[in-house]
């Protein structure tokens, strides 16, 4: 794939507004319809803000934000950082079959992004934990 | 995001809109839950008229849930009406269907919970 585009950030909450900025960006010059586009913005959010609150525990750190769309129909968002070794989405989805008033709260973020995007994936590279979120053209 | 109040009857009417994200979510939890404070039984119910939200993360959905809470603790009830496109489409998502009660239209909510207020609704806004 080649990149599109990239921008590093604070793992910050409020790094977030310029990283949604520049997916928004990419996955409407990439052809998306708008409501679309918020949907990939929302899962990208949701991985985000996962990242700025729980890779860098005891120490402040940055996160990538890189674009790529290939040759056929898939744009992807990978979401880049140095923090611990940290997967989001081996987490435990909440048991949806418990009483919702009774479910502990939080942990939602997860099944969102599973459910808005087309696919999610994640592996570590040396000191790297890499998040890559895919989404599919519209023919 | 912000938040308009209208008391019609013993129906408390809140509009929410704009967008919810994690920016403005804690102020979305501070703006909401006070007003629910006197949600209970018969004196006070509330209809939360989500059509103007155009963007929620999950810690939205989180709030929405501790008003549910919150409400049921003072055995009070609260309802949801008129979600969003974008809400619509992410509802299902969040298995929260069988805790929320929701209407299509605000005249349908307020049928359900106060019909006293349902007749004095204008819908005009």
């Amino acid at each position: 794939m080649s990149p599109m585009t990239t921008i590093t950030l604070p793992a910050r909450i409020d790094s977030l507004p310029r990283g949604l900025a520049l997916v928004v960006e990419c996955a409407t010059a990439a052809g998306f319809p708008p409501q679309r586009v918020i949907e990939i913005e929302l899962a990208v959010e949701e991985a985000l803000a996962n990242i700025c609150l729980y890779a860098y525990p005891d120490r402040r750190g940055e996160v990538e934000v890189r674009c790529l769309q290939d040759e056929m129909r898939y744009f992807s968002i990978e979401l880049i950082d140095s923090g611990i070794p940290f997967n989001m989405l081996a987490r435990p989805a909440p048991d949806f079959t418990v009483d919702a008033t009774q479910r502990p709260l939080g942990g939602l973020g997860i099944p969102l992004i599973r459910a808005l995007m087309d696919n999610a994936a994640y592996h570590r590279e040396g000191a790297q934990n890499i998040l890559r979120l895919t989404a599919l053209l519209p023919l | 995001m912000e938040l308009q109040i209208r008391d019609i009857a013993n129906v408390r009417l809140i509009h929410v809109a704009g967008r919810i994200d994690h920016t403005t979510v804690q102020s979305f939890h501070d703006l909401l839950l006070p007003q629910l404070t006197d949600c209970a039984g018969e004196t006070q119910k509330a209809l939360l008229d989500l059509n103007g939200i155009n963007y929620m993360v999950s810690g939205g959905w989180r709030v929405l849930v501790l008003a549910m809470r919150q409400c049921q603790q003072q055995q009070g009830e609260i309802v949801l009406a008129a979600l969003s496109p974008f809400l619509q489409k992410i509802f299902p998502m969040t298995h929260f269907d069988t805790i929320f009660k929701v209407f299509d239209t605000i005249p349908a909510a307020l049928a359900h919970l106060s019909p006293t207020a349902a007749s004095l609704y204008s819908g005009a806004e």
